[in-house]
C-alpha cells in the first residue's frame, strides 16, 4: 500500500468502523481489509441481521439513505465494492 | 437469595404482573435500567447484568424489569402496546421508590431511551440512545422483505409510535456512546457495540466503564 487512505477518507474510516461494531471482528483484522477482501458470504458474521445493521449504522454515520433496491450481492461482494458504493452516495 | 445478592421481584405491569431482576440490596440507591428493544435486548443482556454486578459491588441496588410481551410477561409480545411499555417503565421506577432507595436514576440502553421518561427518576443515564425510526428501518431490512421483523411481531401500535419516538430531553441527563460513534455525547468509551452482534456477548471493560460513569453520575444527580 503507498498510503494508508483511512487517515484521509472518513468514508473508509467509518466503513471500517462499523464493520468492527457490527460483525465484531477485531479492528486489526478489519484494518487490513481492502479492495478485493470478501465480504457476503465468505464471512460467518455476515448473516442478514448483520447486513441490516450495516446498512443502518451507515445511513446514521454518513448521513445517507440507502434504498432497498440499491442492495444486492454485488455491492457487499467485497470491501472495494462497499467502499465505492459508499463514497458515491456521500458525493451525491 | 445468591453470594451478589441477586433476586426477583414483581411488579404491576400494565397487563398483569410483571418480573424484575434485583442485584445489590433493595434498600441501597438505586439504578432501573431500562432494557433497549426486541433482538438488542437479548445481544446485551450480559452486558446490563455484568454492569449491575459492578454497581452492586459499589452499594448499588440495580434493577432490570421485563416489559409486557417479554421476559417472563405472560402476555404476548403482539398484544403489549406503546403504552403499555411506557406505564411498565413508570411502575417500575415507582416499585423500586417504595423499596426504599427513593426515585432511582434511570439507566435506558439503545431503544430503551426511547421510553425512560415515563418515570419518575432523581436522573437519566443513557447508553447509544437511537431513533425508533432507525430502528424500525434495521427490523425491516433484517426481515428481508418478508413482512416479518426479524422473527419478532410487535402490535401495530407498537410499530407505529416506535417509527415516531425520539429521546425525550429530560434532565439531569448524561449520554454515553462508543468512541466509532461520530453522534454527540457527554463521554465515549472505547467497547464493542454489543447490540450489533448476532451472537449475544459481553464485554467485561465496557461494563466497568459503564458502572464507573453511572456511579458518578448517581452522585451528581443526587447531590442537586
Amino acid at each position: 500500500m503507498a498510503a494508508h487512505p483511512e487517515e484521509h477518507d472518513p468514508v473508509d474510516t467509518t466503513l471500517r468502523g462499523v464493520l468492527v461494531d457490527v460483525l465484531g471482528l477485531p479492528a486489526a483484522r478489519v484494518a487490513a481489509f481492502d479492495d478485493g477482501t470478501a465480504l457476503f458470504g465468505a464471512m460467518p458474521e455476515f448473516d442478514s441481521m448483520a447486513v441490516a445493521g450495516l446498512l443502518t449504522e451507515l445511513e446514521d454515520r454518513l448521513g445517507i439513505v440507502i434504498e432497498d433496491h440499491e442492495v444486492d450481492a454485488d455491492l457487499l461482494e467485497s470491501y472495494g465494492a462497499l467502499l465505492r458504493f459508499a463514497r458515491e452516495k456521500v458525493a451525491a | 437469595m445468591s453470594g451478589d445478592g441477586l433476586a426477583y421481584e414483581t411488579f404491576a405491569g400494565s397487563r398483569g404482573e410483571l418480573w424484575m431482576m434485583r442485584i445489590g440490596p433493595a434498600s441501597a440507591p438505586a439504578i432501573l435500567f431500562v432494557p433497549p428493544l426486541f433482538e438488542e435486548m437479548n445481544r446485551t443482556r450480559a452486558l446490563v447484568a455484568a454492569t449491575m454486578r459492578e454497581l452492586a459491588a459499589r452499594g448499588f441496588g440495580c434493577w432490570l424489569p421485563d416489559l409486557t410481551g417479554t421476559g417472563e410477561s405472560e402476555a404476548p409480545l403482539g398484544e403489549a402496546s406503546w403504552r403499555d411499555w411506557r406505564h411498565d417503565v413508570a411502575s417500575a421506577a415507582s416499585r423500586v421508590a417504595e423499596a426504599g432507595g427513593g426515585p432511582p436514576l434511570l439507566a435506558a440502553l439503545r431503544g430503551g431511551a426511547l421510553i425512560d421518561d415515563a418515570a419518575a427518576a432523581n436522573g437519566r443515564w443513557r447508553l447509544a440512545p437511537v431513533e425508533g425510526a432507525k430502528l424500525v428501518r434495521d427490523m425491516e431490512r433484517a426481515g428481508f422483505g418478508g413482512g416479518e421483523w426479524a422473527g419478532y411481531a410487535p402490535s401495530p401500535d407498537v410499530q407505529g409510535c416506535l417509527a415516531d419516538a425520539v429521546p425525550a430531553s429530560s434532565p439531569p441527563l448524561r449520554v454515553m456512546r462508543l468512541a466509532s460513534d461520530p453522534a454527540e455525547a457527554d463521554i465515549k468509551v472505547e467497547g464493542p457495540a454489543l447490540w450489533r452482534r448476532s451472537e449475544p456477548g459481553n464485554s467485561p471493560e465496557l461494563a466497568a466503564a459503564m458502572a464507573a460513569d453511572l456511579a458518578l453520575w448517581h452522585a451528581t444527580c443526587a447531590a442537586s
